[in-house]
């Protein structure tokens, strides 16, 4: 029940911030999104669950109701967590009360809708990271576009409306895509299952479930199901070339909803990939490995590149999480405990860092009020504790070492190089970890260019100390990115449990 | 009985809380933490001098102490090693980073920086992150604490950040050891791969593995069934690569002339103990690994032959005072590298110790004089502040001589038996001997160069005003020069193996014997298990051993000696000239540093090119055909919508158009019209 | 009478009711006076109601007749809205020609 509270919880609590008026509606929100929070270091310290839900292992807070029944399969209200979804739950409810505290001072029109929106995103994102049941979890799915549609279309900058459209439609037709790939699996295994639910799915899809449906064979039916979902999950995520719609929508979403994009939407993607492709799908997966892996090594350098050619501080940190995503999607394909867990445990530190970055970016152009790196010079002088921190999480991007992104990163490379289910591993994870440098590069020379020298400012305002509500939040991030560096084994214990299930349910021919 | 090596943590965590106070509450505090840096230095330096006392009662240290990540596949741990070498670094370590600290309050507060306390914070992280590296048990850790040590550098070289030099240095320093950081971590992640652990000591420790593995004892992993020695050759490389950027080796040296943007503390700290250091400390650590290889120590030993006489040869013509020193650590380094690639592990790390203190003393020396002349490092607006500052003047003496090795200060003894080792085991190996022949030249090289420094900074008479009355410096200066200077003239004493390979006094090569558990250590970490597993044989000159130490030592000191009486002929005159002319073309290529620098901005520049080229792929052809779909779709819909015109007759004839070919293909279909 | 009319085979209503049916349509599609339409869509629809009648003859079946009155009912009621538009359209338009109006597309 704890859960249907949590869910319910926050999605009361946005009607309730829907209906205050605009005045205190900021106010009121963060005071409503703390619950969720604190719900979820709650569930943290009951939580109970052996092994992955989706492979048989015990579901920690599992509720279960049934619901319709289609077509001879039963939907129901299925939700439970495991080690991979309980750390994205608590992010989830972490990074929300921090960027609304972040929205204060950026958002100045229809409040009450802002963070009314903001939390219906939440509520749902918990769907997202708590449903076993595919329908249900395809309804938090679709949901979370909604409001992520008018946040970005209503609040954003200047080519709002072409970055929301932009956003919708893409990933709305991957969400149709990806569907439809599903929905032939669970055709194709007849009879076998008499429900949505993802457990029952992957276990019959494991004990040779699938059958011949309108005359293509199973294997075949299972690699399209997989490609079809991989493509449509790989727009959320995203990996190139499907990445294009993340730039755009990130300069122009405000810095909250930028916060929540790149911490929390993305990782949707790469959790799906994981839930649905790599725990249901192992074979085909492993018979892909070269090109997801090829794949991912091109997003990781690609996206790197490309952040180095950007002059928008917003659309640099966009294109590295680009980058990032690759090294996510390359510790999944190589089945070992480190890659997978590390991709886990990679979303979660992404989360943490780029939503870390994002804030502080907005900081400053909260100040500056623009984002270019040619139009400024200098900050550092007028603003030492909000670049003090953006500096400290520039340095946990590189993969500096004790904050989370190096345990994240180096999780899936010394997971990755030695990986026997991928032919070169060693080149392929070699070729990866040179974004590192890359990295470096590019925050580097646009840190220097903007923070350090001779204060120069190309706009007229009058840079003051930034207030205590858009301080506090960076602090705190770079303090969960430090602690997560430091002792990563608070999620990543849980992260390998479940992850091992996973791993083992790959058996490789060497 | 408390235990020393029970504090090994706090040696570490000390400096770490003087950090964490002069963060946060620095400006609060009295010199904006200086004293806390201080204290917390001080303490770590005697908590080190009793480990070291610990270690040398017969002890020795190796402790998991926290464990990162506990996985099954391999176990990441944190742990403390103290054996003779990490306990003679530790020492060093914290010894140089005490002065430092009390010199900066000269330096720093003295002449009334700002941010102050980030400075002490960077300090102490500078010091903590070195300390947590000497200690560590492992590679992983080892490469975590290398990884903070390029953060601090960052943070230091950057501290004056309202101007534009020190970011652009920062930047770059970070970077170009990041591209060798890069290689390290590769090689981190293949030792986890290859051996399933990456502990330094032990039975189970990867050097072990590998040794048992060459032997045919052990299975380990290769990529793709390659052959044991050549992949083993490849780690070793990678691993080097962090070592070639960090200790500012050819080709990835470019950072570290332009880190003297940098607080000259910072830079003492950077060249002597901290930094730099790291890279030659991390091989000398897993030393185990690399005798195993003979191709890794060929290229060790070339590369440091090379860098000896590369950055020697660009040490000539520089006018600062900084950028002469900043070369000279270049060239020392590449020493050290050539001892540690010619098998001579033990003349490495005498090297590395005496250079700790005498380059550290130069630097300091080098602060003094830039205190005395406002901040004009301009080595030819100076001369004459000999009469006028004398500690300094002596002890940067005693450093300068022993930076060019003249007999009997700490360089010499130190540089003659790298020399030596590299001359007896390359009589065999070419490229070693390659490397020999280059770290010879390097010597007068040396010489001269430092001794050009000494004559146009402190004699002849006062180029300028400034020079004329410089500003004097006081205790906080002074003291630390003192210690360093008397630490310069008799830390050789430590490792006379000449004389006594000369006089046949036994026992006298105190760090040999030190260096070799003879004291107490921990099996497979010392220098002789290492002499065992390397792949050198001696051979001698001049018929013997006897002979070829005084052969060897009487050539280097006699090359070291000509290139002092040339920098005397030139440059101690009443009023100096530059003859750097005479060297024609060679002097432009010198000064620019061998356009090294202008191929990497030139390299930079290129990438920055191809991104830009990517990105106008990405926004041209990739997003182009996400917006070619969008468009395609609204250009199609504004055809297809023209079908409706608004006249009711034309939809009604549609209509009926519509009837008319659906009962025409029903019809078909049924077959009416057969 | 109504045995004549059930010796009457089925495809002469057919007919007839094609023919009136082809009559109207033929209406529609030339005229561009909104009355004639008007007129011309109550032809196709007596001819529907023709056929209508027709069947539930043939079959003995009630339900075709008591469909016949519904499409009487919805003709009337279509006459009224029709008659109603045309108004409209001759008030704005100073005419009842259908060819005028073309506002109502995209």
């Amino acid at each position: 029940m704890i859960l249907e509270a949590l869910i319910g919880f926050t999605f009361l609590a946005a009607l309730l911030v829907l209906l205050a008026p605009n005045a205190w509606a900021g106010r009121l929100a963060f005071a409503l999104s703390t619950v969720p929070f604190v719900g979820s270091l709650y569930l943290w310290s009951r939580f109970d669950a052996v092994g992955n839900a989706l492979t048989g292992g015990t579901i920690a807070f599992e509720s279960r109701y049934e619901w319709v029944e289609v077509g001879g399969r039963t939907v129901s209200w299925f939700v439970g967590l495991d080690g991979i979804s309980l750390p994205l739950v608590v992010l989830t409810t972490f990074l929300v009360p921090l960027a609304i505290l972040s929205a204060w001072t950026p958002v100045d029109t229809r409040q009450s809708q802002f963070y009314g929106l903001m939390l219906f995103m939440e509520a749902n994102l918990l769907g997202v990271f708590t449903a076993l049941d595919f329908f249900l979890w395809f309804v938090f799915w679709e949901a979370v576009l909604v409001p992520m549609y008018f946040l970005i279309g209503v609040w954003g900058g200047p080519r709002r409306k072409y970055a929301a459209i932009k956003f919708f439609v893409y990933t709305n037709a991957a969400s149709l895509l990806m569907f439809i790939g599903f929905m032939s699996l669970t055709f194709a295994l007849g009879d076998s299952i008499g429900s949505l639910a993802l457990p029952e799915i992957t276990q019959a899809i494991a004990d040779g479930g699938l059958e011949t449906w309108f005359g293509i064979s199973p294997g075949r039916i299972a690699m399209v199901a997989f490609l079809a979902t991989f493509a449509g999950f790989a727009v959320k995520v995203p990996i190139v070339p499907f990445h294009t719609w993340l730039p755009d929508a990130h300069v122009e979403a405000p810095t909250p909803v930028s916060v929540l994009l790149a911490g929390v939407l993305l990782k949707m993607g790469t959790y799906a990939l994981l839930r649905f492709n790599f725990t249901m799908l192992p074979e085909q997966a492993s018979a892909l490995a070269v090109p997801i892996a090829a794949i991912a090594v091109i997003s990781v350098i690609y996206g790197a590149m490309l952040a180095l050619a950007q002059k928008d501080l917003k659309r640099i940190v966009a294109y590295s999480s680009v980058s990032s995503m690759g090294y996510v999607i390359l510790g999944l394909v190589v089945f070992t405990e480190y890659g997978v867990g590390g991709a886990t445990f990679q979303m979660v530190a992404h989360g943490l860092i780029s939503g870390l970055m994002f804030m502080a970016v907005g900081v400053v152009y909260n100040a500056t009020h623009t984002r270019m790196v040619g139009d400024m010079a200098g900050m550092a002088d007028r603003m030492p504790v909000t670049v003090g921190i953006l500096v400290a999480g520039a340095f946990g991007y590189m993969g500096l070492p004790l904050m989370a992104g190096f345990a994240g990163e180096f999780f899936i490379f010394v997971g990755a190089f030695g990986a026997p289910s991928l032919p070169y591993a060693p080149v392929f994870t070699a070729l990866a970890m040179f974004g590192i440098v890359i990295v470096a590069g590019y925050l580097l020379s646009a840190m220097q260019k903007t923070l350090f020298g001779p204060f120069r400012l190309e706009t007229d305002y009058e840079i003051g100390r930034a207030p205590f509500h858009d301080v506090a939040p960076l602090a705190v991030l770079l303090a969960a990115i430090v602690v997560l560096g430091v002792a990563p084994d608070l999620f990543f214990e849980m992260i390998r449990d479940a992850a091992m299930p996973v791993v083992e349910g790959v058996s490789v021919d060497v | 009985m408390v235990d020393a090596f029970a504090y090994v943590p706090a040696v570490v965590l000390l400096p770490f809380f003087s950090f964490l106070v002069a963060l946060g509450a620095g400006k609060y505090l009295p010199k904006g933490g200086a004293f806390g840096g201080i204290a917390a230095t001080a303490g770590s330096f005697l908590l080190s001098l009793w480990i070291a006392a610990t270690v040398a009662g017969g002890r020795a240290y190796d402790e998991t102490l926290y464990t990162w990540a506990a996985g099954d596949q391999f176990e990441l741990t944190f742990g403390a090693l103290v054996d003779p070498l990490s306990a003679l670094m530790l020492v060093i370590v914290t010894l140089v980073a005490l002065l430092v600290h009390v010199f900066s309050l000269g330096y720093m507060n003295d002449e009334g920086e700002t941010g102050l306390p980030r400075y002490y914070a960077g300090l102490g992280l500078f010091t903590a992150s070195m300390l947590g590296f000497v200690v560590a048990d492992n590679l992983l850790m080892a490469f975590m604490f290398f990884e903070l040590v390029g953060l601090c550098s960052y943070l230091l070289i950057g501290f004056h950040f309202r101007e534009p030099g020190p970011p652009s240095a920062a930047k770059k320093a970070f970077l170009v050891t990041r591209f060798g950081d890069y290689f390290f971590l590769v090689g981190v992640v293949a030792v986890f791969a290859t051996f399933g652990t990456a502990a330094f000591a032990g039975e189970g420790s990867f050097p072990a593995l590998a040794e048992a593995a060459l032997a045919g004892d052990q299975a380990v992993w290769t990529p793709g069934g390659l052959d044991v020695m050549t992949w083993f050759t490849v780690v070793g490389l990678l691993v080097l690569g962090g070592v070639v950027g960090k200790s500012a080796q050819f080709p990835l040296h470019t950072w570290l002339p332009d880190a003297m943007e940098g607080p000259t503390p910072v830079s003492a700290l950077i060249h002597a103990a901290t930094m730099v250091a790291a890279g030659v400390y991390l091989v000398a650590r897993m030393y185990g690994f690399y005798a195993l290889t003979p191709t890794t120590l060929a290229v060790i030993a070339f590369i440091g032959g090379f860098t000896a006489l590369f950055a020697a040869t660009m040490g000539v013509v520089k006018d600062e005072l900084k950028q002469v020193l900043a070369y000279s650590t270049i060239s020392q380094y590449g020493y050290m590298m050539l001892a540690l690639g010619a098998g001579g592990y033990v003349a490495a790390v005498f090297h590395l110790t005496t250079h700790a203190f005498f380059k550290a003393l130069l630097f300091l020396g080098a602060g003094s004089v830039i205190i005395a002349m406002h901040h004009n490092e301009d080595m030819w607006d100076m001369g004459g502040l000999k009469a006028r500052m004398p500690v300094t003047y002596y002890t940067f003496l005693a450093g300068s001589l022993a930076l060019a090795g003249i007999f009997p200060f700490a360089g010499f003894w130190s540089k003659d038996e790298i020399l030596y080792e590299a001359l007896v085991h390359g009589l065999n190996e070419p490229l070693l001997l390659g490397g020999y022949v280059m770290g010879l030249l390097a010597v007068p090289v040396t010489a001269f160069y430092t001794f050009r420094m000494v004559f146009l900074t402190f004699h002849g008479e006062p180029r300028t005003d400034l020079a004329a009355d410089p500003e004097p410096v006081r205790w906080n200066v002074k003291g630390p020069l003192t210690v360093l200077g008397s630490l310069a003239v008799v830390t050789g004493f430590i490792n006379m193996v000449p004389v006594q390979k000369v006089l046949g006094l036994e026992g006298i090569d105190y760090l040999h014997r030190w260096l070799d558990n003879e004291w107490g250590g921990i099996d497979g970490l010392s220098s002789h298990h290492y002499a065992d597993l390397g792949p050198y044989s001696s051979g001698y000159i001049a018929g013997g051993e006897v002979p070829t130490v005084l052969v060897g030592a009487a050539v280097s000191l006699g090359l070291a000696l000509a290139g002092l009486g040339l920098a005397w002929r030139l440059y101690n005159v009443a009023s100096p000239t530059e003859h750097t002319a005479k060297l024609g073309g060679i002097k432009d290529v010198l000064y620019n540093n061998y356009y090294l620098d202008e191929l990497q901005v030139w390299i930079a520049y290129r990438t920055e090119d191809i991104a830009g080229g990517a990105d106008t792929f990405d926004q041209g052809i990739i997003d182009g055909v996400v917006n070619g779909v969008s468009s395609v779709s609204l250009a199609g819909g504004s055809r297809v919508r023209r079908i409706q015109t608004g006249l009711v007759s034309q939809y009604a004839a549609m209509l009926t158009l519509g009837l008319i070919a659906l009962l025409v293909l029903i019809g078909v279909n049924g077959g009416w019209f057969l | 009478m109504a045995a004549v009319a059930a010796s009457i085979p089925p495809q002469w209503y057919l007919l007839l009711a094609a023919g009136v049916f082809c009559i109207g349509l033929f209406g529609i599609l030339t005229r561009s006076d909104a009355l004639y339409f008007l007129m011309s869509v109550e032809l196709m629809m007596n001819a529907a109601n023709i056929n209508f009648v027709a069947f539930s003859l043939y079959y003995g079946d009630l339900t075709g007749q008591v469909f016949a009155l519904f499409v009487i009912a919805l003709a009337a009621a279509e006459v009224a809205i029709g008659i109603g538009i045309i108004l409209v359209l001759y008030r704005n338009f100073g005419d009842i020609d259908v060819t005028v109006p073309t506002e109502m597309r995209w």
